[in-house]
């Protein structure tokens, strides 16, 4: 009893009776597997990528040289190794002498990315710049260009660092770990990590940073990883950090998982969309089944042989439409990627197990959840009502087919996110949906009835018929508003994406830091700048102080060796309002004019440090600045946008507290590559003003943003198909009730063009109410998603409002028409007998 | 050797609370190879009386004998067990599948059956009734003639000792009808099949052996 459900599976897709079902199903696959695949290959390429600004696939960092037991262990797993360190350390030519920012590396470095290097100091022409997946020979030195000016050398000049000499060979423009750290002060200078020796700089004591790299496999990488953490366990030596490439660097890490989110909501609203268009098209198949079930009641088919037929064809259908699905999405993907073929890598890492467990649990999981509630009632069906065109419908409720679809959407979407709050979210929103349409499709039926009643005509009875059939009219509504919404919705969400990247992908964004610079020199530095032409985005003060205390003990110890900021010597600064790019987290903000003599002096942090230090509103915490304590009470937390490229603070005072102790002033500037040879001047004159130049750290936080929206690009016009099969799921559905009544009215004597524009109408009508409602349910979801996904403001979207009700309206009869016009053009009493059957 | 039976057989409907007896004490027997027709105006109950004889529903009190077993006993799938094995039908709007060629509605009750060479039978039946040149044909390229015919191939390919027919013309014209009564008849009489038909027309059911009129579900004339 397998051969004929098989057999009466493909006889109903040769009539086309199938055709939705399939179709809906393999798009469902195709899409979440499209966007899975995408979304696990990028995200695999953006840690590959993130693993470049680490130099490595993992890196453990420590105040001693590593052990050499590491490096046995990494190559038994074979793991690639380099070792680094880095210091502060003065450097020397002739008279001249620079505090710069060293770093030894072995010959193994970089693991990942390259050292990019250049003979023309200065230069920002790409054809002057080469990048080599080395370090520095022994005995020679790249530098940064800023410091050959500092000690007045040129390139094949010899500088001393420590015991040692070294050539300067080659110019640094940028190596894959440098990061946008602040920490790095002084000018870099690479040298080989065998030199360190012969420089004898580093001394017991010194300050230095080692950092040992591993590269390869991700299954070696876990058991390596897992044994370094038992053995730092074994040594209880917590002076070991082991860094990953999500936790490298705050706002790359930051980008790059917004960019995660997004993608993921852009594959849910898929999920969702296709549920859809599965659940209608399910509801017509059934719909089409009642004969077919009828007659085999009345041949002796009993109950559970007709289940066991249709189990046999929903499990056909999955295995069918689940594997075309699973191909369809690969297909899909490399399509995508063709056309990304410019942002994304050459080569991207293979996809993982992940994807295709997506791809085939949205197949059989929405057969089940959407197509099988529709086919539920058919073996129970009684033959005679059938036979009687007494039972049309199902007698599973609508409430309970909502509720099982609901829930197999729910567990897609957790199973698919794999976040809670944005399944919440997205279902929430989607309820809210529902309920709204619902409503609101009622309060609009009922309007439009009484409005067109006064216009007569064609228009009257589209109205009316919507109204008659309203209980259908709102159910259509309610596939056509959720697919328009969702549209709508994305639309604005990559918007808005795109919006928030765009001061960070501005030509003239922040990629200078001016720091340290002395009271007495700001006014010559910005006159300087202003006679360049350079603006700078606000200028701040900041003193320099050591947290000692907290809650008058010094902080444990442990948390001392787990936390740097306990270590070195911190920035504090002050505000009389919010800055900018700051947003208050709890508590409240200092008011202008307090005057801060009486009372503990109030103090803001931001709120992963509080966090990390386990402070809450009310504890107290001692600084020393220069010798000097004070106190003060933790008032409020912020959080803050470090991708803003602009100043920000961990510790912000009210004025009045700071203002006496020895400061310094910084700011962010935007200088165009043209001008570069400013700070070649600002250094001449000003040698203690630290420049910190992050332009190329933006160009890779760019070319990242740049691959992520083209994406989301690709998966929105994906995701509009998913839109357009609701759509036409819907009018088919709605289509033998709309052809009887064209048949009746061609037979009554009506013009085929007549009743082809009261089609129309009723859809455009049905189209427009529906986008109306839509603009309102996008409005309101999007609230929740500024507020979670985007810590921003709602704002009201006009543009909606005009897009929502025009194009459900323009689509919705265009498809329509589309569908119905061939059938009107039938002879009505064909058209009946058809209809008939 | 009576092979249909009924015996005060009852059928109500509530209707807003009230009941209403759409069939009242009908009583009725059918030998083996007879042929019976059930007449009277619209709503006077034959095609409920059809539907409980076929065990396709179950009276409200009464019994029904079909092939020996008393079907009011039956469940549900016992009566479909004895439906596959006993009866056939011909419907008034044809029930034809749409998806499926003349040869495969014809070939379907055969196919669940598990017979094998379904569809060189469904083909020898359609070959009777005239339409051997159709095979291939979807029912929406057939005439309302046509459709019929195809229906009482299938009905009969199937060799169903029992034939409910349900208006088998009341969708055609007077011509067309007349010309699939001949063929039911004479079908009827190559299987020597017991035929139970509802109609309208009286020359149709002239032609039965015997005939009932029902009025508001009572019977009125038996001959």
């Amino acid at each position: 009893m397998i051969a004929l459900p098989i057999k009466l599976l493909w006889r109903s897709w040769r009539a086309g009776a199938l055709q939705l079902v399939a179709g809906a199903l393999l798009l469902a696959v195709a899409v979440v597997t499209s966007v899975s695949l995408l979304a696990d290959r990028v995200q695999l390429a953006l840690t590959e990528q993130s693993a470049t600004f680490l130099a490595a696939d993992l890196v453990v960092r420590g105040p001693h040289e590593p052990p050499s037991d590491w490096a046995e262990w990494a190559s038994q797993v074979e793991l690639r190794t380099a070792r680094t360190a880095s210091f502060n350390s003065m450097v020397y030519a002739g008279d001249e002498m620079h505090l710069a920012a060293v770093k030894a590396v072995d010959a193994g470095y970089p693991l990942r990315g390259e050292v990019v290097i250049s003979q023309q100091p200065f230069s920002q022409l790409q054809s002057d710049w080469q990048a080599v997946g080395r370090g520095p020979q022994v005995g020679e030195a790249w530098v940064d260009s800023r410091l050959l000016p500092l000690l007045d050398v040129e390139l094949g000049d010899t500088i001393e660092v420590g015991a040692t000499q070294l050539k300067i060979t080659q110019v640094v423009v940028t190596e894959p770990d440098r990061g946008g750290s602040f920490s790095l002060f002084g000018a870099r200078v690479l040298m080989h990590y065998a030199d360190l020796q012969a420089a004898a700089v580093i001394q017991p004591g010194s300050r230095v940073s080692y950092r040992f790299l591993m590269a390869g496999e991700s299954g070696s990488l876990a058991a390596l990883q897992a044994q370094l953490a038992a053995d730092f366990e074994q040594r209880a030596d917590q002076h070991w950090k082991i860094i990953t490439p999500d936790s490298a660097e705050a706002s790359i890490a930051d980008t790059v998982d917004r960019g995660r989110k997004f993608l993921l909501l852009a594959g849910s609203v898929g999920v969702i969309l296709a549920g859809i268009a599965l659940a209608l098209a399910s509801r017509q198949f059934a719909d089409r089944q009642l004969a077919q079930v009828a007659l085999f009641k009345c041949w002796g088919l009993r109950s559970f042989e007709v289940r066991r037929f249709y189990l046999v064809q929903v499990s056909l259908l999955a295995i069918v439409g689940t594997a075309l699905g699973l191909l369809l999405g690969w297909l899909f993907h490399t399509a995508l990627l063709a056309v990304l073929a410019d942002y994304l890598p050459a080569e991207l890492p293979a996809a993982s197990l992940q994807p295709w467990l997506v791809g085939i649990a949205t197949g059989v999981l929405s057969l089940l959840g959407f197509a099988l509630p529709a086919l539920w009632h058919l073996p129970q069906l009684s033959a005679l009502a059938v036979l009687r065109s007494e039972i049309t419908g199902s007698p599973m409720t609508t409430a309970v087919r909502l509720f099982i679809g609901g829930a197999v959407a729910v567990l897609l979407l957790y199973g698919y996110s794999g976040n809670l709050w944005i399944t919440l979210g997205m279902v929430a929103a989607l309820t809210a949906v529902a309920v709204f349409i619902g409503t609101l499709a009622w309060l609009f039926l009922a309007v439009l009835r009484r409005f067109f009643s006064q216009l007569g005509g064609l228009w009257r009875m589209a109205a009316a018929n919507l109204w008659r059939q309203r209980l259908q009219s709102q159910l259509q509504m309610l596939g056509f508003a959720a697919a328009i919404a969702l549209l709508l919705v994305m639309a604005v969400v990559r918007g808005s994406l795109i919006e928030e990247w765009r001061w960070q992908l501005a030509d003239d964004a922040p990629n200078h830091f001016l720091v340290n610079v002395a009271p007495y020199e700001l006014e010559p530095v910005k006159a300087l700048l202003a006679e360049r032409g350079l603006e700078s985005a606000g200028w701040f003060s900041m003193v320099r102080g050591r947290l000692i205390e907290i809650n008058g003990a010094p902080p444990p110890a442990d948390l001392k060796e787990r936390h740097e900021s306990l270590n070195r010597e911190l920035n504090l600064s002050w505000s009389a309002t919010l800055p900018e790019n700051n947003q208050l987290v709890a508590g409240e903000w200092w008011q202008a004019d307090t005057p801060v003599s009486d009372g503990p002096v109030p103090m803001s942090i931001e709120v992963e440090l509080a966090e990390e230090l386990g402070l809450s509103l009310g504890d107290f915490v001692t600084f020393s600045l220069g010798g000097l304590r004070f106190e003060a009470q933790l008032v409020n937390t912020r959080s803050l946008r470090w991708e803003s490229m602009t100043p920000n603070f961990y510790f912000l005072f009210p004025e009045g507290v700071l203002e006496d102790f020895p400061r310094s002033g910084i700011t962010s500037l935007h200088i165009p590559a043209s001008e570069k040879m400013v700070i070649n001047d600002l250094l001449r004159r000003y040698p203690t003003v630290v420049v910190i130049e992050l332009d190329k750290v933006i160009a890779q936080i760019q070319s990242v943003v740049y691959q992520v929206t083209q994406g989301l690009q690709m998966m929105t016009g994906m995701i509009l198909l998913c839109g357009v099969l609701i759509l036409y799921a819907g009018v088919a559905l709605s289509m033998p009730a709309r052809l009887q009544q064209s048949a009746l009215l061609r037979t009554l004597g009506s013009s085929r063009r007549a009743v082809l524009q009261l089609q129309a109408i009723e859809f455009a009508l049905l189209g427009g109410v529906a986008g109306l409602v839509a603009a309102l349910a996008a409005e309101l979801t999007l609230v929740i998603i500024a507020q979670q996904l985007f810590a921003g403001s709602p704002q009201i979207h006009p543009w909606i409002w005009l897009a929502g009700p025009l194009g459900g309206a323009l689509l919705v009869s265009f498809l329509g028409v589309a569908y119905s016009a061939r059938s009107v053009g039938l002879p009505p009493l064909q058209l009946l007998r058809q209809l008939n059957r | 050797m009576t092979i249909l039976q009924a015996q005060q057989l009852t059928k109500q409907v509530s209707v807003s609370g009230s009941s209403l007896n759409i069939l009242n004490a009908v009583d009725l027997a059918l030998e083996r190879g007879e042929s019976l027709a059930i007449v009277g105006a619209s709503g006077s109950g034959k095609s409920t009386l059809l539907g409980l004889l076929a065990g396709l529903d179950l009276p409200t009190s009464g019994s029904v004998s079909l092939a020996g077993e008393e079907i009011t006993a039956l469940s549900e799938d016992q009566r479909a067990a004895l439906r596959e094995r006993h009866v056939g039908f011909v419907f008034q709007s044809f029930q034809l599948l749409p998806s499926l060629t003349a040869l495969e509605n014809v070939a379907l009750p055969l196919e669940l059956r598990g017979d094998t060479g379904a569809e060189l039978a469904a083909a020898q039946f359609l070959e009777r009734v005239g339409l051997s040149e159709r095979l291939a044909h979807y029912p929406s390229q057939l005439s309302g003639g046509e459709q019929q015919r195809v229906a009482l191939a299938r009905a009969f390919a199937s060799r169903a000792e029992i034939l409910f027919a349900d208006e088998p013309t009341g969708n055609l014209d007077t011509v067309t009808g007349r010309a699939i009564d001949e063929l039911l008849f004479e079908m009827n009489q190559e299987q020597g099949t017991t035929l139970v038909l509802v109609t309208h027309e009286h020359g149709l059911a002239e032609r039965c052996g015997k005939q009932i009129t029902l009025d508001a579900g009572s019977v009125v004339a038996r001959r």
